[in-house]
């Protein structure tokens, strides 16, 4: 039974296997089908793209695309379950070679990972469940001139859009405040920034 | 300037009939909210207290409504311009002691004409929390600060209807607060900016 820093759960055979395999691939191949494995990666949204690099790559190389795409979902699942972990690459370096990949191809594999980790746990912290997520803010100020009970005024108002995502969808909210209260919003704002970066 | 009809002054000196002058202060209280002249239980109040028929209780808040209206709509501040919106003919103490009214209460009516005017949802209160998320399904272990924010906003019809509240409860990463604290702080500076002209 392998000890893995990214999964606690066995890993089903083929899984195995398909890491062995990748000793098969050339240095160069090596480094090609890693980079486009990061670069997915880095845009997970661009799966389209993704099984599109390996058909090339297939194609390129002489070999299936079906076989490919397995291999490349079997590998997927260190990535992922490393950066779920907030692995080291070193860790990264030693789950490999348990799974039966060359010095070499680890190595090369672990400093993309220190490389691009950064960038994969914002990306991680920017999935986070978010509730009612303020997305956008718009303001404008004015003076109200007259109404329909005062011919004259002179009245400063301030008013405040903010844009919600609410699911998929979002939601405008339309407020208005008066100067005094814009200078409390201000105020209480400012605390809160103050309170969130004692944490950081 | 007179913008009452001849029958709204005569109306007015209905007045006349109060039994005191706290009398005519407390019709001329009643008679300012909008549609206070159609309410049946203003009506019979100041139709009992002046001994006048309903009719002529109805001529007279309606009559006593625009005059007052009239004033906090041209924000007429001294008493020789409320003076001078009577006919010569008016009962002299009656234009005094509305005059004197009126003036008494212009500044009240005035604000509150100014805090019930139409607008956007109005802002009454806010609540922020900061929470530090420790763990999601993406990262097992994480230390994320974010802000949470209530508003609590009130609708006041100006029309009809009683005021609806609503509240809103959102979430704010750090970056949007500091985003969010910047804007603010751009509007601060306009202000200010404008203060000084």
């Amino acid at each position: 039974m392998l000890q893995l820093h990214f999964t606690n759960d066995t890993l089903p055979d083929n899984v195995s296997t398909d890491f062995q395999n990748l000793n098969k691939f050339s240095e160069q191949q090596f480094v090609s089908l890693t980079e486009i494995l990061y670069q997915f990666l880095l845009e997970p949204k661009e799966s389209e793209r993704f099984l599109h690099q390996l058909t090339e790559f297939a194609g390129e190389n002489g070999m299936s695309a079906g076989p490919l795409r397995a291999l490349m979902k079997s590998v997927l699942l260190l990535p992922h379950g490393a950066l779920k972990r907030n692995l080291t690459a070193e860790q990264v370096k030693v789950d490999l070679l348990s799974l039966g990949l060359n010095e070499e191809k680890a190595s090369h594999f672990s400093d993309q990972w220190r490389v691009h980790y950064p960038v994969l746990s914002r990306l991680a912290v920017g999935q986070t469940l978010m509730v009612n997520q303020l997305v956008d803010m718009e303001w404008k100020f004015g003076v109200t001139v007259g109404t329909s009970e005062l011919q004259k005024t002179g009245n400063i108002f301030l008013q405040l859009k903010l844009v919600i995502r609410k699911g998929n969808t979002t939601e405008n909210v339309y407020m208005e405040l008066t100067l005094p209260q814009f200078y409390n919003f201000l105020h209480e704002m400012e605390r809160a920034k103050a309170s969130m970066d004692c944490f950081s | 300037m007179a913008f009452l009809t001849e029958d709204q002054f005569t109306a007015l000196q209905l007045l006349l009939k109060a039994p005191s002058k706290d009398v005519v202060r407390q019709i001329c209280a009643d008679s300012f909210p909008a549609g206070a002249y159609k309410r049946q239980s203003v009506i019979e109040k100041t139709a009992n207290s002046l001994s006048v028929s309903s009719s002529e209780a109805v001529q007279l808040l309606t009559a006593f409504h625009t005059v007052s209206h009239e004033v906090v709509y041209q924000n007429l501040t001294s008493p020789e311009q409320i003076l001078s919106i009577f006919p010569e003919s008016f009962h002299s103490n009656l234009k005094n002691l509305i005059t004197k009214i009126l003036l008494e209460n212009s500044v009240t009516w005035r604000n509150d004409a100014l805090s019930n005017q139409i607008s956007l949802p109005k802002l009454v209160d806010m609540e922020w929390r900061v929470d530090m998320k420790t763990a999601s399904d993406s990262l097992s272990r994480m230390a994320v600060p974010t802000c949470l924010l209530q508003m609590k906003l009130q609708d006041t019809p100006c029309i009809s209807g009683g005021p609806s509240e609503s509240t809103i409860t959102m979430e704010l990463s750090r970056e949007t607060l500091d985003t969010m604290i910047d804007g603010l702080g751009r509007i601060r500076d306009q202000l200010t900016a404008v203060a000084r002209k």
